[in-house]
């Protein structure tokens, strides 16, 4: 690192140029601003592929969620219109430069790059802001992006000069600042409220997009601190991972309001990408959880676009809502599927046997709320943005159909295990 | 020389094959009427090969045994077997078939649903063709299952229980809670159930012999090694689970209601399940296995002799007890089936006697001979009468026995073919059942001599006479002495007339053969002794007797009803194993089902999903005060004993 700009940290600079200009255009035009978001992704995602091959297939993944954001933003007028898609460019920048640094302050950056546009983002309502939502939403935020960079920097403290208590003290801040930043049970609170009384248009971001980041940041200062209490710590991040499954996916279940549906939802799935953190003490199967993690999150994400824009525009094309559903129970091979079957690998290599029947019990309670949510969202077919939307995120989820991930993404995330493993 | 494997696949398919396109056509009713030409001729084509086999293929092992590889791994092979037994009952089963087949064009037409009957009724012959064939346990049972399934579509063939014609037992007649009445669904249902509760235990059986011995191929198996390893009381168990699946199919004691009630279906099945299929498939794999066991050779083996003496006396009783059964009837078919129980219930006996009998004709056990050769003449004899009871029915729409000698006249073939079957049939000198059964006196008789078992020569003799008269009165009543039919209608019915005239010829064959083939001599030495001459002289005389009387008024009350309630075993079938099963289901239901779904699927899981539920969401109030108070409580207490863990380190 340093003063050398390679291509890569050249296209990202460029992007951040470009979206800085189009923000500060769309207060003429706003529409300035949605296009300097769309190149500013390009050009970074080029950057990406001239540099970096390997980031390919996870940034485009991102790309995707990123410009489906984007589009979906068309159906709010905002009062901030045009600044709006720079924020969501932001986000997407940031977590699609994550991987491709081994500095540890540009971690944290991109955690708190990607945090702070969500505290604007879910105040978005059309005629005003949702100021109520928004101090129950910042609250939390600050209290766990504190948590998380305390956590963080005490942590890479121990790494240099190793403490065991301070250890324990670090991982468990950490912890609980990203149980609290993505909403994991117990410190789960402010999802369903959040959820069902913010505009579903920003939430389908804070729910996609926003969730990427703090995994992958979390589990790089896991990874790069572990040390010999981390077997026995491990056992906590499952603990707290099997409560939020549960306090998930029961919450969904007896919940009526759709909105709220979905938010506990979220906590059951922020419950499964956690628990695959019990590798962070095994680096040889860190692959596996990368693998697991992502595709859960790209699956979570896709679903939470589809049902969040069908809950706005009073619901989208049948079809399209039960393959989502699908998706999120875990039918083979939609995308939901490989990422339920990669956590439960990874559990299985370290030897969590409990906790992969507590998954597997998980995932068949989830089962009738899914089904339920397209039932009640599925309409015939109409050509409009929502359904359009729905689409693409179902387009999504059925990669994995044509590209079996065993073959494709398993070894990227191979080869980003070694990565990140040279880079730290 | 044909291939042999192209043979045995003309032999076991052509039957299905022919009648799938009935099968396919049976909305048609142009179609329908003409392709059961095509379904008789695929049995016609089972003639020919079973005929092929019988005079071509070689009849010693190894090279009467043909195998093709299908399972190997379990023991489960396509194996087939050309010995004696089954070169002799191929023909039989084959021929039999045919015949029935040619008569059931004329019999069945009209009927409401041919497709049905002719695919059941050529799976039914093709199964049994499997099951004569076969050397391998695992195949023989395929047959085995095939002849179950066909028989429950065949009995129940009116299943509409529209018709009393193709009913069984008086309409109304009430014994205590039940009522002596059966339609033909109800007679389908009962076959089904008895005959699984017998294959059960013998599939159970085939699995442990295969465990025990790695071999399936019943010619293969070391019998001798295989009792021995598992004991006396294991070679019981096996062969008494083994026998239920026989004793059920061949409808012994007790477990012979449903024979009685197959008596519902068209009476060209009930021919068919009497000769040459179903109950004489019970005891003919008892032949057949017995044959391979040499029981005779293993008399030091513990257990063996307790369990050929069950099936000794199990043959035996269900004989007296269907002669018996049968002197009380009056309905054609019913008599008939009584009587046939009692035929096979003898064929056991002979076989099960083949374990004391050491004498040997042409290397060929004579007790085993005899059993086997009273299943051939009793096939065509019994399938001839059927085919007349069938041939009655039709003319005068009654089940129950009547007729004159008025109407006789009338009736000159069946007449002459009921005259033919049932005196060639009842043992009478010098007629061809004659011959066998002094053989089979003859066997008994070495029993009582040898090893001094009286009782199996005096049930013998009983069940001889009884037989006797019970198969004169059938004559009687629908030919000399029976009241005049309330209709007649007596055109037609030529492929009828064919079917059973073919059928009866064959009993002249067969006494043919009996005086011309090496291992029937012995029938005709034994035919010539003074005992079988004078118990054959005894069932001429029962013969007579009950042709001028073939209802005594005075006994027609007592004991003649109780004969005629099959000595109340319908209470057996119907009323105790039912209720039994209630009750234990009931038991099951209150206390086990109420035990696990009540208590645990609709009490404690919904319970703890309510409990979890409902604080889960006790905790969303909606103000931002609580949540902080939460958080911050939760994040207080976890860094705590985070501290606290990190101490003690």
């Amino acid at each position: 690192m340093g003063l050398t700009l390679n291509v890569m940290d050249m296209g990202m600079l460029s992007a951040l140029v470009i979206l800085t200009l189009g923000s500060i255009g769309s207060f003429k035009n706003s529409r300035l601003g949605f296009y300097g978001a769309l190149i500013a992704l390009v050009i970074a995602f080029s950057g990406i592929i001239v540099s970096a091959a390997h980031f390919v297939s996870y940034g485009i993944f991102i790309l995707v969620i990123a410009i489906i954001n984007l589009v979906s933003l068309e159906a709010i007028k905002s009062e901030i219109k045009g600044v709006d898609y720079g924020l969501v460019a932001l986000m997407a920048l940031a977590t699609m430069y994550i991987f491709n640094t081994g500095d540890f302050a540009l971690v944290l950056a991109a955690l708190v790059l990607v945090s702070v546009p969500t505290y604007i983002l879910v105040m978005v309502r059309e005629g005003g802001a949702n100021v109520e939502v928004g101090i129950k939403y910042i609250t939390f935020m600050v209290l766990a992006t504190v948590l998380f960079l305390i956590g963080a920097i005490i942590l890479v403290y121990t790494k240099n000069a190793f403490d065991g208590s301070l250890y324990v003290l670090g991982y468990v801040m950490l912890v609980l600042g990203l149980c609290l930043e993505v909403g994991v049970a117990p410190l789960h609170e402010w999802v369903p409220d959040v959820f069902s009384s913010a505009d579903p248009i920003p939430i389908s971001i804070i729910a996609s997009l926003a969730k990427i980041v703090p995994f992958i940041a979390a589990l790089w200062i896991l990874v790069y601190t572990s040390c010999d209490l981390t077997v026995s710590i491990t056992l906590f991040t499952a603990v707290i991972a099997a409560i939020s499954m549960f306090v998930g996916n029961i919450g969904a279940l007896t919940s009526k309001e759709l909105g709220r549906v979905l938010g506990y939802s979220t906590v059951a799935n922020m419950g499964y990408v956690l628990s695959c953190f019990v590798v962070v003490a095994e680096p040889a199967f860190i692959y596996l959880a990368l693998a697991g993690g992502l595709l859960m999150l790209f699956a979570n994400a896709a679903g939470k676009i589809g049902f969040f824009n069908a809950i706005k525009g009073g619901g989208a094309y049948s079809p399209l809502m039960y393959l989502l559903a699908f998706s999120f129970i875990g039918v083979p091979p939609l995308m939901g599927f490989w990422g339920k079957l990669f956590i439960l690998l990874s559990l299985a290599k370290m030897e969590y046997f409990w906790l992969v029947a507590i998954v597997v019990v998980n995932s068949a309670i989830s089962i009738p709320y899914y089904v339920r949510l397209a039932t009640e969202l599925g309409v015939d077919w109409k050509p409009n943005l929502t359904n359009f939307i729905c689409l693409a995120a179902v387009v999504m989820v059925l990669v994995t159909v044509f590209l079996l991930p065993v073959e494709w993404f398993y070894s990227t995330m191979e080869v980003i295990a070694q990565t990140v493993g040279i880079a730290i | 020389m044909i291939d042999a494997w192209i043979v045995f696949l003309l032999l076991l398919l052509a039957p299905v094959v022919s009648s799938i396109p009935i099968v396919l056509a049976y909305k048609s009713k142009e179609w329908t009427e003409k392709l059961p030409y095509l379904s008789v001729f695929g049995i016609f084509i089972s003639v020919l090969m079973s005929l092929y086999i019988f005079f071509t293929f070689p009849k010693e092992l190894p090279a009467s045994q043909f195998a093709y590889p299908w399972i190997p791994d379990l023991g489960i092979n396509i194996v087939l077997i050309t010995d004696y037994l089954a070169r002799y009952m191929g023909v039989v089963t084959a021929l039999i078939a045919f015949f029935i087949a040619v008569y059931g064009l004329d019999y069945m037409k009209g009927d409401y649903r041919p497709s049905w009957y002719w695919f059941f009724f050529n799976l039914f012959t093709a199964s049994m063709l499997l099951v004569v064939y076969s050397d391998n346990l695992f195949l023989l049972f395929v047959g085995w299952e095939g002849l179950g399934a066909a028989s429950w579509g065949l009995i129940g063939h009116w299943f509409r229980d529209d018709d009393d014609i193709a009913y069984v037992g008086k309409a109304g007649r009430k014994v205590g809670p039940l009522e002596l009445s059966w339609p033909p669904s109800f007679g389908g249902w009962r076959a089904i159930s008895t005959i699984r509760f017998g294959d059960v235990p013998m599939f159970f059986a085939i699995a442990a012999i295969w465990v025990l011995t790695g071999n399936l191929n019943i010619s293969e198996i070391d019998w001798g090694s295989l009792f021995m390893g598992i004991g006396a009381a294991g070679t019981i168990i096996l062969m008494l689970c083994f026998l239920m699946g026989l004793f059920t199919k061949s409808a012994q004691v007790p477990f012979s209601e449903w024979l009685m009630t197959a008596m519902t279906g068209p009476t060209t099945v009930s021919a068919l399940l009497h000769s040459a299929t179903m109950v004489a498939a019970g005891a003919f794999v008892f032949l057949k296995v017995t044959w391979y066991i040499e029981p005779w050779h293993l008399h030091g083996v513990p257990g063996l002799e307790v369990v050929y003496t069950v099936v000794l006396f199990v043959g035996l009783l269900s004989g007296l007890y269907g002669a018996l059964a049968g002197s009380g009837m009056l309905e054609r078919k019913v008599l008939l089936a009584a009587s046939t129980m009692s035929s096979i219930g003898l064929m056991f006996a002979a076989g099960a006697a083949s374990f004391w009998i050491h004498e040997e004709i042409a290397g060929i056990n004579l007790a085993l001979l005899v059993g086997f050769w009273y299943m051939a003449v009793h096939a065509f004899a019994k399938a001839s009468l059927f085919l007349v009871a069938g041939h009655l029915i039709h003319a005068t729409h009654s089940r129950f026995c009547c007729g004159g000698l008025e109407f006789a006249k009338r009736m000159k073939t069946p007449f002459i073919a009921t005259i033919i079957a049932t005196t060639f049939l009842v043992g009478m000198p010098p007629l061809t059942a004659y011959w066998v059964k002094s053989a089979m006196d003859e066997v008994m008789e070495l029993l009582w001599h040898e090893h001094h078992m009286l009782i199996p020569i005096i049930l013998l003799i009983l069940t001889s006479l009884i037989y006797s008269a019970i198969m004169a009165r059938f004559l009687s009543l629908n030919f000399v002495r029976g009241e005049k039919p309330e209709h007649e209608h007596l055109e037609g019915g030529g492929l009828m007339k064919l079917g059973y005239t073919m059928m009866v010829s064959v009993l002249f064959i067969l006494l043919y053969l009996i005086f011309t083939n090496a291992e029937t001599e012995a029938f005709v030495h034994a035919g010539y002794a003074s005992v079988s001459f004078a118990v054959g002289a005894g069932a001429l005389i029962a013969y007579v007797l009950a042709v001028y009387v073939p209802r005594l008024k005075v006994f027609s009350r007592v004991p003649g009803t109780f004969f005629n309630d099959r000595m109340y075993l319908p209470f057996l079938n119907d009323y105790i194993v039912p209720k039994t099963g209630f009750f234990i289901s009931r038991v099951v239901q209150n206390y086990g089902n109420r035990g696990i779904d009540g208590f645990f699927n609709t009490r404690v899981i919904p319970g703890l999903f309510g409990i979890i539920s409902r604080g889960i969401r006790a905790i969303q109030t909606g103000y931002l005060k609580s949540y902080v108070k939460i958080v911050l409580g939760l994040v207080m207490v976890f860094l705590v004993i985070a501290s606290l863990w990190g101490l003690g380190l």
